[in-house]
């Protein structure tokens, strides 16, 4: 009797897993597989002439090293100043951000530029979204986008939003953002290619349906709704998804461009403390999105379902890594009949498939931009890959953790003063 | 970058090499470009054809179904199996020794088990597989007929070729049997035509992956088929987008149901012999194993497919000459054709390959069996089709339809052909064997059985043929120790444990002429001697003969 539950249950997990899995490859796969999308989701060959004001938002904390050429390649970019004003953001404790800043201000003003201002706030939390909803009543312009200090940006980006959003009547447009060290550590290429696969292929699947978690950069909003919305959650660790899933119940659509010539160009984190802090954020915040319930709003049952999936995977996350094991051990050690073992095989030939997928992925991302990947990229992937599932379980168990013990937010990592690095990465990685 | 250089938009030209020379002639007889998809469509003409098609197999290949060929060894086998995995979840009643993939009494299997009487819902087992094996036909003229008219653009091609694989005897007679021949063909086919669907997509190369899986593990000379596959699944997505996505999960996806049997092998510990030993004069005591079966199978030899008394001139010619002669010189045009210009003659390259992989593993001169000519008549049949398409094309419209329906009419109606008619023994025009309403060669199978169940108690030791195994097994009075010869002269639980090699062990032996030859045939290290000691002191109970088929049954003792 124990041994039948055992193996139903050992059958059912199996199932659904492949299940999911199979699935997660179709959103990975998605773009290429569509007859059309790849075309749809470039960008147009020609653009229109700039009309479209934009309202920069720079959040920056302790980002002394960075904030000058970061400000100077957004008022640098492409488009006619005056339909440009960007707002460094600053908390008032981060006396060096600031300082900097203002230095910069007074040199491009000396050449007459004239668009960049400085805004402080002195409130708690000191933390992304409250920065931005701080920055928002002082915005003018019609569309508000957001940059990270460390974002390389295109200089034609405006130009393309421009574009865009005039062409396709649309008033939010998700552009591509694009790791791009895929080879300076262990981990690094799989994480490039998480982005690649997830701005290129996936988001148009979300977006396409009505049910998208926006990135936390080079993420562009007409004003009027970003204000009538009522700005970003302050509480949560992902005000990004957030924000996305919000405008997808208000019924709003929301365009996604990747286009390899215009990616916003970012890197990974140095370390692998920074990597799974930046994961542990990214997974706790989905999961407060979860159980905030914004999901539950959304018009109809796809796109409920759909946001639920995206939501709730970091759970499923932290149990997949480790079901490998389990069930190679299941197969081999624990002498389960056969048919058993042969279903909770297919989850493996799954990742098989998702191991395959990144390699091409590795050649096509490489082709894209100018890089050339090598067999021995690949070998190092396939080194890395099992690790890197494993570190992702990590993360999310921690996540995991933190939710049930009340950690919530930023605030507490701020008192306790130990996390420095944690709350600027906080600040500069949100994606 | 300096201000006042705008970026400049460069178009990046989409690389699409297999545009130039190769646009599609305009006229009524399109060229169709296999490359980009650009099949033409069905149309009211096509339909009205594709209809005709799939009625006439349905009329070549039911009727008489059940009546035509005799119940062959190789069927039983198949379904006994099935009946084995339905009735006891396992491969075989016997020991499972990986002498064949279980791919196909698995789907015979999956048929059976929800009819609403399972195995008997046709009269008996075989029938029921035969019934499977028609449907199977019926799908497969669909997918021969699109696949041609795909690769050619010509409806006429693409009726040739149906017309072959329906009316052709040598199909109708293996077509009609349950054989593991014919799923594999047909999953060969799904994959071929998945690779020729308009707009190929990552999905498609996947199903097409998955499809060529299942075909290798209902009966591993598939594996001929894959590189003109994998060279087509190459030439479809050259140049797009998905190409590489496409072509790398395509391996993945065939190892789904491969994998899996493999898998199976190494969770019974079968799948390696002991100790890695694989001297092909000492099989493995102790277990069977999968590789060790495909190494023994590898080296396997006997005789020749050419010598005079092989199976070309003693079965298959004498069954249908005319079609296999012209299969051989149309895939030898296809190939010249196909090779000559690669990029133009794609339909021929690939079937022309697909025939002459096929072939090559016919004359290689390893084991040969009567039905291994099967693969071969979809793919001669489409060979036909394309070559006599690309012959006529020249020709004025109305010529070009004429004249093939009169070779077509010919055909049917020439006695000496035996498409419809022949010439019978008397020297008469008659009926063909396979329509033929007084010949019910069956019958005498369900004669002999009738017999046994009359005159045999249920707890006789019988030794028999395969084709009988599921009638005497799943129909009530079951004779559960009635056992074929193959399995009571090598399988150590029926041969040593219930016969333990004594003739006088044996109650009946239930016998035919084809049995009679099997058993000498099998009987090289004197396996079979017991076996024929019991024969020779045995007094021969019943008995019935029809043409040069002999039924016999023999009480021992």
């Amino acid at each position: 009797m124990m041994n039948l539950l055992l193996y139903t249950g050992l059958i059912l997990v199996s199932v659904l897993l492949t299940v999911q899995s199979a699935h997660v490859l179709y959103l990975m796969l998605y773009t290429w597989d569509q007859p059309d999308a790849e075309k749809e989701t470039r960008g147009p060959e020609e653009f229109l002439a700039p009309r479209l004001s934009f309202s920069v938002l720079l959040p920056a904390r302790h980002e002394e090293d960075v904030i000058q050429t970061t400000i100077d390649r957004v008022v640098r970019a492409d488009y006619p100043a005056d339909l440009l004003e960007v707002f460094v953001i600053c908390s008032a404790d981060d006396t060096g951000t600031i300082a900097k800043a203002e230095e910069k201000i007074a040199e491009l003003d000396r050449e007459g530029l004239r668009n960049v201002e400085v805004v402080v706030f002195d409130d708690t939390p000191v933390n992304k979204p409250h920065g931005l909803n701080a920055a928002l009543p002082e915005t003018s312009h019609d569309v508000v986008t957001i940059f990270d200090a460390e974002d390389d940006i295109h200089p034609a980006i405006f130009d393309l939003v421009n574009t865009v959003m005039i062409q396709d009547e649309v008033e939010v447009v998700q552009a591509g953002v694009q790791l791009m060290n895929y080879q300076s550590t262990w981990y690094s290429a799989l994480n490039v290619l998480e982005y690649f696969f997830w701005f290129k292929s996936r988001l148009h699947y979300h977006a396409r349906w009505g049910s998208i978690p926006l990135g936390g950069n080079t993420v562009f909003f007409q004003r009027e709704l970003l204000v009538a919305l009522g700005g970003w959650d302050d509480h949560n660790l992902t005000e990004d998804a957030d924000l996305g899933l919000r405008i997808s119940a208000a019924g709003k659509r929301v365009r996604v461009v990747y286009d390899d010539r215009y990616v916003t160009k970012e890197e990974t984190p140095p370390t692998l403390g920074h990597f799974v802090r930046q994961r542990t954020r990214w997974s706790q915040g989905f999961m407060q999105t979860l159980s905030k319930g914004t999901w539950k709003q959304m018009p109809t049952r796809k796109q409920r379902w759909l946001a639920f999936y995206v939501l709730a995977f970091p759970h499923g996350q932290a149990l997949l890594g480790f079901y490998l094991l389990f069930s190679l051990g299941m197969m081999f050690f624990l002498r389960v009949p056969v048919l058993v073992a042969l279903v909770s095989w297919l989850p493996v030939l799954m990742l098989m498939a998702h191991f395959v997928t990144q390699a091409v992925g590795l050649y096509e991302f490489t082709d894209a931009h100018g890089l050339e990947a090598s067999p021995k990229a690949v070998l190092r992937m396939a080194v890395a890959w099992y690790p890197y599932q494993l570190v992702l379980a990590y993360a999310a168990v921690r996540a995991m953790r933190r939710q049930l013990t009340g950690q919530h937010n930023w605030e507490k990592t701020q008192h306790v003063g130990a996390h420095r690095t944690e709350t600027s990465e906080a600040n500069s990685h949100a994606a | 970058m300096p201000r006042e250089t705008r970026p400049q938009l460069v178009v990046i030209q989409d690389g699409d090499p297999a545009e130039s020379g190769q646009s599609p002639t305009p006229g009524r007889n399109p060229q169709p470009a296999i490359t980009e998809g650009r099949f033409p469509r069905l149309g009211p003409r096509g339909r009205i054809a594709l209809g005709a098609a799939v009625l006439t197999g349905l009329a070549t290949h039911g009727w008489h179904l059940f009546q035509y060929p005799l119940y062959l060894t190789d069927e039983g086998i198949y379904m006994q199996r099935a009946w084995s995995l339905v009735r006891q979840t396992r491969l075989s009643p016997y020991t499972y020794d990986y002498d064949h993939a279980p791919g196909g009494w698995i789907q015979l299997a999956g048929w059976a088990f929800p009819l609403p009487n399972q195995f008997e819902t046709f009269g008996n087992a075989i029938n029921t597989g035969r019934f499977l094996m028609l449907m199977v036909h019926l799908v497969s003229v669909v997918l021969v007929f699109e696949i041609v008219r795909r690769l050619s653009g010509s409806v006429l091609a693409a009726s040739v070729a149906a017309f072959f694989y329906n009316f052709s005897p040598l199909a109708i007679y293996y077509q009609r049997q349950v054989l593991l021949d014919n799923l594999m063909m047909f999953w060969v086919l799904l994959s071929l035509f998945l690779l020729l669907c308009r707009d190929l997509r990552i999905r498609h190369a996947l199903g097409a992956g998955a499809v060529l899986g299942v075909a290798l593990i209902t009966k591993e000379n598939a594996v001929f088929f894959i590189p003109s596959l994998l060279y087509l699944l190459h030439r479809r997505v050259r140049g797009s987008t998905q190409r590489r996505f496409a072509t790398s999960l395509w391996p993945l996806a065939v190892i789904i149901a491969v994998g899996t049997y493999v898998l199976y092998a190494l969770l019974k510990n079968e799948l390696v012999p002991t100790g890695l030993d694989f001297d092909l004069k000492k099989p493995p005591a102790d277990h069977v194993s999968l590789l060790y079966t495909l190494w023994w199978q590898l080296h396997r030899s006997q005789g020749s497919l050419l010598s005079p008394g092989g199976l070309l001139y003693g079965s298959w010619i004498p069954r249908d000459g005319l079609f296999l002669l012209a299969g051989l010189l149309t895939m030898t045009a296809a190939l010249y054709w196909g090779f000559r210009d690669r990029q133009r003659n794609l339909g021929f390259l690939v079937i022309g390959t697909l025939g002459l992989a096929y072939a090559f593993y016919l004359v290689r001169g390893s084991v040969l069996l009567d039905f291994y000519v099967t693969p071969l008549i979809p793919l001669f049949a489409m060979t036909t089709g394309l070559v006599t398409h690309r012959l006529l094309a020249r020709l004025r419209p109305g010529l070009r339809i004429a004249l093939p329906a009169v070779a077509g009419a010919l055909l049917l109606l020439l006695p000496a052909t035996g498409y419809l008619l022949t010439v019978n023994d008397e020297g008469r025009v008659a009926i063909a064997d396979q329509y033929q309403p007084k010949l019910n060669l069956t019958r005498m199978q369900e004669q002999q059985i009738a017999w046994i169940r009359k005159n045999v108690p249920s707890n006789a030791r019988i030794i028999m043929d395969d084709d009988l195994w599921s009638e005497l097994h799943d129909v009530p009075p079951f004779y559960p120790s009635a056992h074929s010869h193959w399995n009571a002269s090598s399988d150590p639980d029926v041969r040593d444990k219930l016969f333990a090699r004594k003739w006088q062990n044996v109650d009946y032996i239930i016998m035919s002429n084809k049995m009679r030859q099997s058993i000498d045939g099998n009987n090289g290290d004197g396996r079979e001697n017991w076996i024929l000691t019991a024969l020779r002191n045995s007094q021969k109970v019943w008995e019935t003969s029809q043409g040069d088929i002999k039924l016999q049954i023999y009480r021992v003792g």
